[in-house]
């Protein structure tokens, strides 16, 4: 029987369990730090970088670098919003939409974001423009296909439910396809906005003055092996708040679904 | 037939239904022909899957026949129509919106003005007993409470038809019989021509002015009660139960296979 007192035991030794295996990651950093000193650079060494960049900033002050990187995904991942979710409701949505335009979207889509590199740099120079133009094309066929699969399964009953009180066309799409199709719009733009982050590092690490995805390719250049580490924790980071942002703003936008 | 005045108000010409299945015609509704008056509490009784469900999506517009007609008040009608209006199995309430935003939606979709809507829908979620809920969510009422709101919502769009599909089907026993009251209350001070299907033959009893008994699929009409109990009915009374006693005996029995 689990009375209060083992229950508290349990949740002490997981507690104690998952810190354990934290300060295992921190002796294994240290040690593999003393091993290979430059190379692999120790906690200290990191943290007593990162106070160096703030008061000696690097192109500009961190938080610029990090600000930079965080508008070009969010401009490019609220212009794919916009735009993929009218796009992938006209295709779940119009048969004759999806014959004109889903097999040039079809043939497009596989070509990955990296690839478009060469040609966007070529066209656009290496400006704020072709990042967001990048991170555009990968995350706007997310939000596309996300949205024509809400809006193909939306459930036929509140299908009916518009058809029985007579909505025409535009009313339903309003009232009842886009809502139904929510869930998976909003799992779509979560998607886009890690993958988004993925791809504005990369399109700043090949050419850029600014960002996160430059100091980290700066990091490489000049041998800075801290100076990487302290980038790769902020991206992890961001990427995580990313994440908790998407889910926020659903919650927000739709009072209506529970928590489970 | 037993009804006030006995004006025909809906008129089923031969309906007939199939589906394709394997490249085989599945017949679900078979050349069914009949007549509601005006006003008239008609329950259509049959055992599942009788496809009773089919008829009432043809009747409300939502599927098409494979041949036949319906006439409302004498003129034939395809598709949907503003005067006809469902209660569905399932509730289907939408669950994005509040009670108040699903009771309002048909005047919402008809371009009735905001403060317009709102009034009649307020009017009807009373009438339903739901007052002190307009803005809670489907997900935060109980399953006699949503189906409320399912009433609710036909009655504010006001047609002269109203369809409920085994309506309380998935209600405990309890709730069923304050529903069946309930239902007859609202027809009582709001008369309008209502379609009742079930697959329960007291629920039959007990509300229907005439009961129309299907067979098993494909749905065709096998019997025709008058019902002139008084009401209130008790189902322990010797006629409800004689009643009761008769209609079972020439149910189909729905093994559920």
């Amino acid at each position: 029987m689990e009375t209060k007192k083992t229950r508290f035991i349990k949740k002490a030794f997981y507690l104690l369990l998952s810190l354990s295996s934290i300060a295992l990651l921190i002796i294994g950093w240290i040690f593999l730090a003393s091993r290979r000193p430059g190379l692999f650079p120790s906690p200290q060494e990191t943290w007593d970088r990162l106070i160096l960049f703030l008061e000696k900033p690097l192109r500009g002050p961190l938080y610029k670098h990090v600000w930079d990187s965080l508008r070009r995904v969010v401009i490019a991942v609220a212009a794919a919003c916009g735009l993929g979710v009218i796009f992938g409701t006209a295709l779940g949505w119009s048969r004759l939409f999806k014959s004109t335009f889903g097999t040039i979207f079809e043939i497009i889509r596989p070509i990955p974001p990296i690839a478009w590199v060469p040609l966007i740099t070529i066209w656009f120079g290496i400006g704020e423009f072709p990042k967001i133009l990048l991170v555009f094309i990968g995350t706007f066929a997310i939000v596309v296909i996300n949205t024509a699969a809400g809006v193909m399964m939306a459930e036929p009953l509140y299908l009916a439910v518009g058809k029985i009180f007579q909505a025409n066309n535009f009313q339903m799409i309003r009232e009842i396809v886009l809502p139904a199709s929510i869930p998976a719009i909003f799992a779509g733009i979560r998607t886009a906005l890690g993958v988004g982050w993925a791809i504005v590092l990369a399109a700043e690490m090949l050419g850029s003055i600014s960002g996160t995805g430059f100091l980290i390719a700066r990091g490489m250049q000049i041998g800075d092996t801290a100076l990487i580490f302290i980038c790769m924790f902020i991206i992890g980071i961001i990427g995580a708040l990313l994440s908790l942002f998407a889910s926020f703003i659903e919650r927000r936008v739709c009072p209506w679904r529970t928590e489970k | 037939m037993s009804v006030e005045n006995g004006k025909i108000k809906l008129e089923l010409e031969n309906i007939s239904k199939s589906y394709k299945v394997k490249k085989k015609d599945f017949l679900v509704v078979d050349n069914i022909s009949l007549e509601v008056c005006k006003n008239e509490f008609l329950v259509l009784l049959g055992p599942g899957l009788s496809g009773k469900t089919v008829l009432l999506n043809i009747i409300a517009g939502i599927e098409e026949p494979s041949s036949g007609k319906i006439f409302l008040d004498g003129e034939q009608i395809y598709g949907t129509h503003r005067s006809i209006c469902m209660v569905f199995q399932k509730i289907g309430l939408l669950p994005w919106k509040t009670v108040m935003g699903n009771t309002e939606i048909g005047l919402k979709l008809s371009g009735v003005p905001k403060r317009i809507r709102r009034k009649t829908a307020q009017k009807f979620i009373e009438m339903v007993g739901l007052k002190g809920f307009e803005n809670a969510y489907p997900h935060q009422l109980s399953g006699g409470m949503k189906q409320r709101v399912g009433i609710a919502r036909a009655y504010t769009n006001n047609p002269d038809i109203l369809i409920l599909d085994e309506p309380f089907g998935q209600l405990d026993a309890q709730t069923r019989y304050s529903m069946q009251d309930e239902i007859l209350r609202i027809w009582e001070i709001q008369k309008k021509t209502i379609i009742f299907v079930t697959n329960n033959i007291e629920e039959a009893i007990y509300l229907g002015e005439r009961i129309i008994l299907f067979g098993k699929c494909p749905a065709k009409v096998k019997e025709v009660y008058d019902i002139k109990l008084q009401r209130p009915r008790n189902n322990m009374d010797p006629d409800f139960l004689k009643l009761r006693k008769l209609i079972s005996s020439n149910m189909d029995i729905d093994l559920g296979v």
